[in-house]
């Protein structure tokens, strides 16, 4: 599903963000990453989804070769791929409903196909009797849940989350691991990037640690052990 | 079609939401609209102006009394062979004898001196004007011939022939005020339409990076943002020339006191609609449309 082959990121001449990263991820798979702030798990993410190009080295994401990829590609990647972030980027002047609609709008989707697919996204996360609030008119819980919602609706074969629970409470915490383990049973591919030791503990699934830039470990039920 | 009618929804979406900054985007595109328009007032009256004055100066040629009713014949048509001449007024001995005594029917020492005469001393005078006053001389140059030297007693066009080139010097010179206002504030009003637009594009960065990473094509972004600078190129004309031509209507009022046409600015305005709304709006809409296109190039960069 995921293949990183001898990938390498640098910025300039003498910081290097990734270093000759080679890892494999199948279908169906729960995989955390994990590593301290700048070992380079947001760079991996940027480059899974085509925000940043690799220095050298291969990554193949399902039938792309995103190391190849053109500009122009690069829009129908994104809708393949469901992406949380921790700072939720929901657009402010939309409402819930319009946020995630605009996901589906963006891929050319008929009305009668966004109004039956966006309130049953919406239901999945919980969120169907606010869906016409603001962003700012909902808790940090919320608005993630809303991102979660914005990025289901394509049924992704990949869900890549970073950082989705960094601003959130233990409870709201909680939740969002609920939904992520749900999303994963229906058989998406779930790359969780987080420096949460609890959270990847209590997983006990696969556990990809970086360290500067380098995979250091790579365990089939692993444990945050830094 | 489906994305082309998302695009629009969107643009309006964005226009409403965004309500203070459209509405200050709006405002910068009129009042530049407003000092576009006020240089073509102002080259319009100074242009009228300097046409009035053209008009009112002639060259005056004053035929001796002696000369002979063909002599004159054949100096007036020679005069109106010229294809410089616009018009040309013959006035005969009599007609010069009473319009003498008409301009001076208050002074009774000219009119009891006249009257002493017994004859009329005056001769016939022909009134020429050209098309251009730069063309004066070339007719007066032509009379100063030694065959007309006994026919032709005057010609009044030394008095006036300083008038001209000074109003030749000043016309040029507001012509040439006039082109470098308007160069200038074309430069100043492409800077602040830019930063008006850059601006309005920066703050909304962060969404232009969401739209991007959840798989909008880049014309999906920008499309929004050529709508909204279709939308207030429309809004922005119409707003400015609807108040142009009530300004006009007000400024009218002290113009027909001074040109003495009634409604002068107002139909200059309503008779040159098509051109002015066209050219305003196409420049507005060009350079609206260039500000987004280059505002918004770093931002999609995601």
């Amino acid at each position: 599903m995921i293949h990183f082959q001898g990938v390498s990121k640098k910025y300039g001449h003498d910081s290097t963000a990734l270093h000759d990263v080679t890892l494999d991820i199948a279908h169906g798979e729960f995989v955390s990453v994990v590593g301290q702030s700048g070992s380079g798990k947001t760079t991996l993410v940027r480059l899974l989804i085509a925000e940043e190009r690799p220095s050298c080295g291969n990554i193949e994401v399902g039938d792309w070769n995103i190391t190849k990829i053109s500009r122009h590609d690069v829009p129908f990647l994104r809708r393949q791929i469901g992406v949380i972030f921790q700072d939720f980027k929901l657009l402010p002047k939309k409402t819930v409903l319009e946020n995630v609609a605009f996901a589906m709008q963006v891929a050319g989707e008929t009305r009668s196909r966004i109004r039956e697919v966006v309130p049953r996204v919406l239901d999945i996360v919980g969120l169907k009797q606010k869906s016409e609030r603001y962003p700012y008119q909902l808790s940090g819980g919320e608005q993630q849940r809303v991102v979660i919602a914005r990025s289901l609706v394509h049924r992704p074969k990949i869900l890549v989350a970073d950082e989705p629970t960094g601003n959130l409470d233990t409870i709201n915490t909680q939740d969002i691991m609920e939904i992520l383990k749900k999303i994963n049973q229906f058989g998406t591919t779930v790359l969780l990037v987080t420096h949460n030791r609890d959270i990847v503990n209590q997983m006990k699934r696969r556990v990809i640690m970086l360290c500067e830039g380098e995979v250091v470990s790579d365990e089939a039920r692993g444990k945050y052990r830094l | 079609m489906l994305v082309f009618f998302r695009v629009i929804k969107f643009a309006w979406q964005d226009m409403w939401r965004n309500m203070s900054l459209s509405i200050m985007t709006l405002l910068i595109l009129i009042l530049m609209l407003l000092s576009v328009n006020t240089l073509f007032v102002i080259r319009v009256l100074t242009n009228t102006a300097t046409t009035m004055v053209k008009q009112q100066i002639d060259v005056s040629i004053f035929f001796n009394s002696t000369s002979t009713p063909s002599q004159i014949s054949s100096v007036v048509h020679y005069v109106n062979s010229f294809q410089e001449v616009a018009t040309s007024t013959f006035m005969d001995k009599g007609q010069v004898l009473a319009k003498f005594r008409q301009h001076y029917k208050n002074n009774k020492d000219i009119i009891s001196s006249l009257d002493q005469l017994g004859t009329n001393p005056l001769g016939a005078t022909l009134i020429v004007q050209t098309k251009d006053p730069a063309d004066y001389q070339k007719i007066i140059t032509a009379l100063n011939a030694p065959e007309y030297k006994n026919i032709v007693e005057a010609k009044t066009f030394g008095d006036t022939e300083q008038a001209i080139k000074k109003i030749d010097s000043i016309t040029t010179q507001v012509e040439h005020f006039s082109f470098a206002l308007t160069i200038f504030f074309g430069i100043i009003a492409f800077l602040i339409i830019f930063n008006a637009i850059r601006i309005a594009i920066y703050t909304q960065r962060v969404e232009i990076s969401i739209k991007k990473l959840v798989g909008a094509t880049n014309w999906f972004v920008r499309g929004p943002y050529l709508v909204e600078s279709f939308i207030f190129s429309v809004f922005s004309v119409a707003i400015a020339y609807g108040l142009v031509l009530v300004i006009s209507h007000f400024l009218d009022i002290y113009i027909t006191a001074t040109f003495g046409q009634s409604a002068f600015l107002t139909s200059y305005f309503q008779s040159n609609i098509l051109w002015l709304v066209g050219i305003q709006f196409l420049v507005v809409l060009v350079l609206t449309m260039f500000s987004s296109l280059l505002a918004i190039r770093r931002h999609l960069k995601v």
